[in-house]
């Protein structure tokens, strides 16, 4: 890791030290000057490496708040498949894996794992496991797992760095990489342990655009084909490729319109486009669908009208004639306008190309998904974010946003254009969905870290200048900024010095505060792993709730090796991770049939939920209740999303019999249905001979702050398997069929 | 399972119809009567929904004996809860409009006599609330000629078929009573001579535009639109105003306890109101624009003291909104957001 950063860095100075050498030759006559020079170049080279540096560690430690709080292991729900996954793959290897048929989930259907995954996520951990025995350390898997996301955070920094430096300069490309290195917005995905597709994907998402605005800022085929390379780690990676497969092509469509074709343009894009897409089309995942489905119809049409462009000016050029041509102009362009349609409407209507998916729709119009599908909008990292969380997120980036837009328009160049579409379009994509935020932050943090630069710049060439005046050669080396300076050269007033320093202390001031600021939403908000909860006692010690292992570790110890085990599908995952039990559903939603069987299950009586719960041979019932500690996010409060997934499907399953005028109640007032449902017999079993709060009543819900209604539950045909130690997890035996006599 | 309720309920009207059959012939005169009366009514009425009182209520249901000649559905509607968006009541009863227009205009032989549609209204007939034991809203509900308990559930339409609008209600309808609604009418969302100006509105504009585009004189080619385009954009986002739409979240809520009292900021982080949004949007871009003002265009300012002056000004504002925002946070997220200032400055 530490070997790794000098070398980039290395390649660019060079790069840099030429273009600078080429641009003031004059210096260069002079011996003395030269000897000069090179010096603060070199001192230069050495603070710029060594900031990088210290940024790169600094993105990895302040992700290891979680590992230091709580152990190093894997967080939340989706990691687990992935965890288990890599796990299959260095023991079994690559082939095993890419076949694998997992019988243990989604029974009895099962699911054909190589086929349905993003695989780009294992692999790298894989590899990166096996380089390391490679050389001899021998570690866990786990501990490859949990320090991936902070690894590639670091990377990313890096890569932030390059980007900032190609939109704009050095400076910029620093206070880039510094901002992305601890912002909220990314770190609240990357934390040690948190070993999810954004992982390695917000990395390659950085990649891709830097690379393709390389390759657009030097029309060189090298870059443009690295670009395609690093798309297709973005598709290997992760399901949100599609915006890049979006965005690029929007960005080629502005700058045709905005009168910005050039070659450039043309090398980039088709290299980009058609390699990415071949390479695409290798994930098993993706496969046809780059080329058939309508979310990637707009880069195809983009591509087509590219060679539209450069036909013309082909023609153009042979024609010599601009009436003629203006002729052929209005012909061709009214023609293709017209086969492009029809083949879109005929490709469409044949069912060709397959109308676009409900996320995709859900982003545009984001009231199709809370109309349509309710398995989507039951998640809540799918709900719309509120301005509290972008303030959370963003702190002074969100101030320094529209300042960087406004210097990034007072200097338009194809590489700041593609900058600002980038930020405005996640930005709008982050307030549909608050799991997009994380796509935003590196666009905000690249916008935000012009403003600064610029402005930093400004206030510093203003106190130099006013030092001496013939310095202005050696000052022009270091990189300083060339139109705005100028203007403040122009007028050097002693107040201007002493408003200057006021003001870059204001801006340090306010880059320390959003430093405070992130290290500390890192360590209160972002680092809590939620398997393991913890909560502050009456005095201010920390108590853990260990139960979800505890209940897994039993399913695991106490139960046959084939059981089946029933729960709302959040769990799926970690009961087949770590309890190695078969499970119904998991939080890979892909049946959405299945889903609400168990929802219906779930929400019908106990005599009807065991004929389903039979038909699908379930041996074990496991449901998470809160009301003990107080725990919110319980299976209760889940439950209206369970009869509304239910109901989607199975008509006899309806949400207003659940709800006493539209609300929804647990109390004496709660509905008869739900008061003898299954959910609510399985979480309030045994639960009203409980205490739980001095001065209550028995049976004091904590987590609703109620009474419950129904405190004499009798099971029928399932009975107590196990309850953790503070009722998180409770899991119940279905009994087999009573003898018939 | 619905097609078996389906067939049983269909079994059941048929063996009603076998013995209801001898017994309405005995007051037909009667019966046409009230058809008669019904139909005035309803040529009277706006798109044909006859609006019941307790007096109508008793006068066409309670006092005619089963079978009646005719159905009745029945919007029960709250005009006083018309501002409560989450009833949807204003949306669904004009669907039901829709219905019942496009079902008269569909019809015109003897199916046009045998459904009425008919709405009652919370305030001026709270009796016959009471009569069909709604509790709540909303409820539509049809009374088919058998019907004699008026709280019988079964006429009740689901919400699930009202959940797809007028198509779903018509389908509810046709299914229930044998007739046919036929295609639904919608009124256009422009009238024709809308549609028309805007025709020739853009085909006066196109040549213009297109010399316009040609010479690359549009607005496309000025930076500043797409600057305030882009900064818009910013603030669409950062005030959450998709959140608004996608939640229908009203622009502020009047207070439970004192109606007098409005709410425009709401303490949960997970949830806002509209004008609570747009406010602290408002104050992002403002000292965003200001930033960018100060080291951009600031420093062209020739005179000295103008300059002192704006600089102090624009801190001030700055300082101000930064404040009001930290503040607003503190509050609405219950974290205490480290501000940008010393805690002791409080």
């Amino acid at each position: 890791m530490g070997g790794k950063q000098p070398e980039p860095a290395n390649v660019s100075s060079k790069s840099e030290s030429m273009a600078t050498n080429k641009a003031s030759p004059d210096l260069l006559n002079s011996l003395s000057f030269k000897s000069l020079k090179l010096k603060t170049k070199q001192q230069e080279l050495l603070i710029r490496v060594s900031i990088l540096g210290l940024v790169y560690v600094l993105a990895f430690i302040a992700r290891l708040f979680s590992v230091l709080r709580y152990e190093s292991m894997i967080h939340e729900f989706d990691p687990y498949f992935n965890y288990r996954t890599t796990l299959f793959l260095t023991e079994k290897g690559f082939y095993e894996f890419w076949n694998w048929f997992d019988s243990e989930s989604w029974y009895p259907l099962g699911r054909i794992i190589g086929g349905t995954l993003y695989p780009g996520l294992m692999v790298t951990a894989a590899l990166i496991y096996w380089t390391l025995r490679f050389l001899r350390f021998f570690v866990h898997i786990r501990e490859v797992c949990v320090l991936t996301a902070p690894f590639f955070a670091s990377n990313t920094t890096v890569v932030a760095y390059f980007f900032g430096k190609e939109i704009w300069d050095t400076g910029a490309g620093l206070v880039a990489a510094a901002l992305i290195a601890i912002c909220p917005g990314y770190i609240s995905r990357s934390v040690a342990g948190s070993y999810d597709n954004e992982a390695v994907a917000i990395f390659a998402l950085l990649l891709t655009f830097y690379l393709f605005v390389k390759a657009v800022n030097t029309g060189s085929l090298a870059w443009a084909l690295g670009s395609a390379f690093g798309y297709f780690y973005m598709v290997s990676a992760w399901g949100g490729y599609v915006f890049i497969i979006n965005l690029v092509p929007l960005y080629v469509l502005v700058l045709l319109i905005t009168g910005r074709y050039s070659m450039r343009l043309y090398v980039a894009y088709n290299c980009m486009y058609i390699l990415g897409m071949l390479l695409a089309m290798q994930i098993r995942f993706v496969g046809f669908q780059h080329v058939q489905s309508g979310e990637h119809m707009g880069a195809m049409g983009v591509f087509l009208l590219m060679q539209v462009f450069y036909f013309l000016d082909w023609v153009k050029y042979q024609l010599n004639d601009t009436k003629l041509f203006q002729t052929f102009l209005r012909i061709t362009v009214t023609s293709a306008i017209l086969v492009g349609g029809i083949a879109l409407g005929v490709g469409t209507a044949s069912g060709y190309i397959s109308p676009w998916t409900g996320r995709f729709y859900s982003l545009l119009d984001p009231t199709y998904a809370k109309d349509h599908i309710p398995i989507i909008a039951s998640v809540s990292e799918h709900q719309p974010t509120a301005w509290s969380s972008f303030m959370f997120d963003y702190h002074i980036l969100l101030f320094l946003f529209p300042a960087g837009l406004y210097f990034c328009f007072k200097r338009l160049s194809d590489a700041t254009i593609f900058i600002v579409m980038y930020g405005l379009t996640s930005l709008y994509f982050a307030g549909v969905m608050v799991r997009l935020i994380l796509v935003a932050t590196p666009a905000v943090c690249l916008i935000s870290a012009i403003a600064v630069s610029a402005t930093v710049k400004n206030l510093t060439s203003l106190l130099r200048t006013k030092q001496k005046v013939p310095q202005t050669g050696s000052m022009k080396g270091a990189g300083s900024s060339k139109a705005s300076s100028k203007v403040l050269l122009d007028q050097s007033q002693p107040f201007q010095k002493n408003g200057a320093i006021a003001l870059l202390l204001g801006v340090f001031y306010l880059l320390s505060r959003y430093a405070i600021h992130c290290t500390w939403v890192t360590s209160e908000a972002y680092s809590s792993p939620s398997i393991v909860l913890a909560a502050r006692g009456a005095h201010g010690n920390r108590i853990i709730f260990d139960d979800y292992r505890e209940a897994y570790y039993w399913l695991r110890q106490n139960t046959p090796t084939d059981a089946k085990v029933m729960s709302w599908w959040d769990y799926g995952y970690q009961i087949t991770a770590m309890g190695n039990r078969t499970v119904i559903v998991d939080n890979n939603t892909w049946n959405n049939t299945h889903i609400a069987t168990v929802g219906r299950a779930m929400s019908s009586y106990e005599d009807e939920a065991y004929d389903i719960m039979r038909s699908l041979d379930v041996n074990y019932v496991l449901v998470v209740f809160g009301g003990v500690t107080g725990y919110s996010s319980d299976d209760i409060n889940k439950f209206l999303w369970m009869v509304r997934i239910g109901g989607g499907v199975f008509p006899v399953i309806k949400e207003p019999d659940y709800l006493v005028n539209g609300e929804f109640r647990v109390d004496k007032g709660a509905s008869p249905k739900m008061l003898n449902c299954l959910m609510y017999k399985l979480c309030y079993y045994r639960f009203g001979e409980l205490v739980t709060e001095y001065g209550k009543p028995s049976g004091y819900d904590r987590a609703r702050g109620v009474e419950i209604g129904n405190k004499d539950i009798k099971l029928e045909h399932l009975e107590e398997a196990y309850t953790t130690s503070n009722w998180i997890v409770r899991i119940y035996r279905v009994k087999p069929p009573t003898n018939r006599l | 399972m619905v097609v078996g309720t389906n067939l049983a309920s269909r079994f059941f009207l048929f063996t009603a119809l076998l013995f209801a059959a001898p017994i309405s012939f005995a007051d037909s005169e009667h019966d046409s009567d009230l058809i008669a009366e019904l139909i005035s009514l309803r040529s009277a009425a706006d798109s044909g929904v006859i609006r019941l009182d307790d007096d109508g209520v008793s006068r066409f249901l309670t006092s005619v004996s089963t079978p009646r000649p005719y159905s009745l559905i029945i919007f029960f509607d709250a005009v006083d809860l018309h501002s409560k968006s989450e009833f949807r009541l204003v949306e669904l009863r004009r669907e039901f409009e829709i219905v019942s227009a496009s079902f008269i205009a569909n019809n015109n032989g003897s199916d046009v006599t045998k459904l009425f549609f008919c709405e009652i209204d919370s305030t001026h007939s709270a009796a016959s609330f009471h009569r069909f034991a709604v509790e709540s809203l909303p409820h539509i509900c049809l009374v088919d000629p058998w019907m004699d308990n008026l709280q019988d559930e079964s006429g009740q339409m689901e919400r699930g078929d009202f959940e797809g609008l007028a198509e779903s209600m018509a389908e509810f309808v046709e299914r229930r009573t044998k007739l046919t609604v036929g295609p639904i009418h919608r009124p256009p969302l422009l009238s024709k001579t809308q549609i028309a100006i805007i025709t020739a509105l853009i085909v006066i504009s196109i040549p213009i535009l297109i010399k316009k585009v040609l010479k690359g004189e549009t607005l496309l080619h000025d930076h500043r639109v797409w600057l305030s385009g882009a900064v818009f954009v910013y603030f669409f986002s950062v005030a959450g105003t998709m959140h608004n739409i996608i939640r229908k979240v009203p622009m502020f809520l009047r207070d439970h306890e004192d109606p007098s009292n409005i709410v425009f900021f709401y303490g949960d982080s997970e949830f806002q109101l509209g004008t609570e949004g747009f406010a602290v949007g408002f104050l992002y871009t403002v000292v965003g624009l200001i930033l960018a003002y100060v080291t951009n265009a600031l420093v062209r300012v020739k005179n000295l003291n103008e300059q002192r002056l704006i600089m102090v000004l624009a801190l001030f504002l700055s300082f101000w909104a930064v404040k009001q925002v930290v503040y607003l946070d503190n509050w609405k997220t219950g974290y205490e957001i480290h501000p940008y200032w010393p805690s002791s400055w409080h």
